[in-house]
């Protein structure tokens, strides 16, 4: 009896513990239209969904953001440390992005990989690493300048001409990225995957 | 033979991509009858330019360096814009030299994959791609750690003139190795106990008086 009380004790514990540090999970929307209702209504389900299992949801729809391409000038890694020089919404995504738990990356395939406007995201979060170079599982990889990354997730949108290739591709891509990001890429979902399927593999995470 | 490059680097005419395609195009020019014109993706708002140059072109060059392993943004953005292109009938011959600044080829190797099939997506000759790593700070190099480089990218020029598709032997040569063996990562090993690796990333952080601050975490306290 004592004993059932305590596994009923621990698992009510285990859970508020679990409620008490509720996951931070920042979506990515990559698509460069507002016009895709399929896509859309998709990402506000996963949203959805995850907010019901406790997840803080913070979205960032790209395209409504002011973000330039990086122009390469390395400012933030010796002029500026840590910040790009420009001051666009890139400093709202580095932000956010460096808080999380947890990143979704979503976006349709476009040429067999994530959208240009995905990809002009990605390159404008290397203030979050170091230019200083180590080496990382026998590879040459960048410094670490948080003490903490969060996991990634990749979430792609099928489209016509999209293959079983380009999907490999862009998660083999992903994976060498979240490499060098410091973190781990833990989720490659297509959409053809239901919303309670998607949202169980992340709050697993 | 007429030959269109597309310059992928974020700093454009400023960058190591210009510097390796200079010893490129002067390897190239040596044989008689070869012309170049030269485009920069960095030129977004030339997109529909660039767009007419590629298909008006018979043999194009892509040029990048890595950028978080894979295409700078400039450069998916251009993929996107030929979109259009793909059923085209007569599209140039496509080839690419992807620049890293990491020492190890395997860096290149997830995009290069993507490059050949967005070459066969657009239905293109695939004219082969090179890959170069350790390519930073080439521009500040002096001469004599620099000279084989340049002058394999000036054979590598040369042999394309003629053949029409980046010479295999001369590709190994830019990339003898994927991985960092054993007695290189040793070597880096000593030089870090030196305090010698970062030294180009230190010189460039006390050139612009940002040494002190070069651990800086301006989004989160730790």
């Amino acid at each position: 009896m004592i004993s059932f009380l305590a596994e009923i004790n621990q698992q009510v514990f285990g859970n508020f513990v679990t409620r008490i540090h509720a996951m931070k999970t920042l979506i990515l929307d990559g698509h460069p239209s507002a016009a895709d209702e399929d896509y859309n209504r998709y990402i506000s389900n996963v949203a959805d969904s995850l907010t019901e299992k406790g997840h803080t949801i913070r979205m960032l729809v790209l395209r409504d953001l002011n973000i330039r391409f990086c122009t390469g000038c390395w400012s933030c890694w010796w002029a500026t440390p840590g910040e790009c020089a420009f001051k666009d919404d890139s400093h709202t995504v580095c932000r956010e992005y460096i808080n999380s738990d947890f990143v979704l990356f979503a976006s349709p395939m476009i040429m067999g990989f994530v959208s240009a406007l995905m990809k002009k995201t990605q390159d404008k979060l290397i203030p979050l690493i170091h230019p200083y170079i180590e080496l990382v599982k026998g590879e040459c990889h960048h410094r670490k300048r948080y003490d903490v990354y969060p996991k990634i997730g990749v979430l792609l949108h099928k489209t016509p001409g999209t293959d079983d290739e380009d999907i490999e591709i862009t998660m083999d891509m992903f994976s060498r990225f979240a490499l060098n990001l410091k973190s781990e890429c833990v989720l490659s979902a297509a959409m053809a995957q239901s919303v309670q399927e998607v949202s169980d593999a992340i709050d697993c995470v | 033979m007429q030959l269109t490059v597309f310059n992928g680097s974020p700093r454009g005419k400023e960058s190591n991509s210009t510097l390796l395609m200079e010893y490129f195009l002067k390897g190239f020019h040596s044989i008689e009858g070869c012309a170049s014109e030269i485009f920069y993706l960095n030129r977004v708002k030339e997109t529909d330019e660039n767009v007419v140059a590629f298909r008006n072109a018979e043999h194009v060059i892509m040029i990048f360096p890595l950028y978080t392993d894979a295409m700078p943004g400039i450069v998916k953005h251009f993929i996107e814009a030929l979109e259009d292109s793909s059923s085209e009938e007569e599209n140039p011959s496509l080839g690419f030299i992807i620049q890293s600044g990491f020492p190890e080829p395997i860096h290149s190797k997830y995009v290069a994959r993507y490059m050949e099939k967005f070459a066969n997506r657009l239905g293109c000759r695939f004219s082969g791609t090179v890959i170069r790593g350790g390519a930073e700070g080439i521009r500040v190099m002096p001469p004599r750690m620099t000279k084989k480089l340049f002058q394999l990218f000036n054979d590598l020029g040369r042999q394309y003139a003629t053949t029409g598709r980046f010479d295999e032997k001369i590709a190994r040569k830019l990339a003898p190795w994927n991985r960092l063996s054993a007695g290189r990562k040793l070597f880096m090993q000593l030089f870090r106990l030196m305090g010698l690796s970062n030294f180009y990333w230190n010189m460039m952080l006390k050139k612009h008086n940002a040494y002190s601050k070069r651990f800086a975490h301006p989004y989160k306290d730790f």
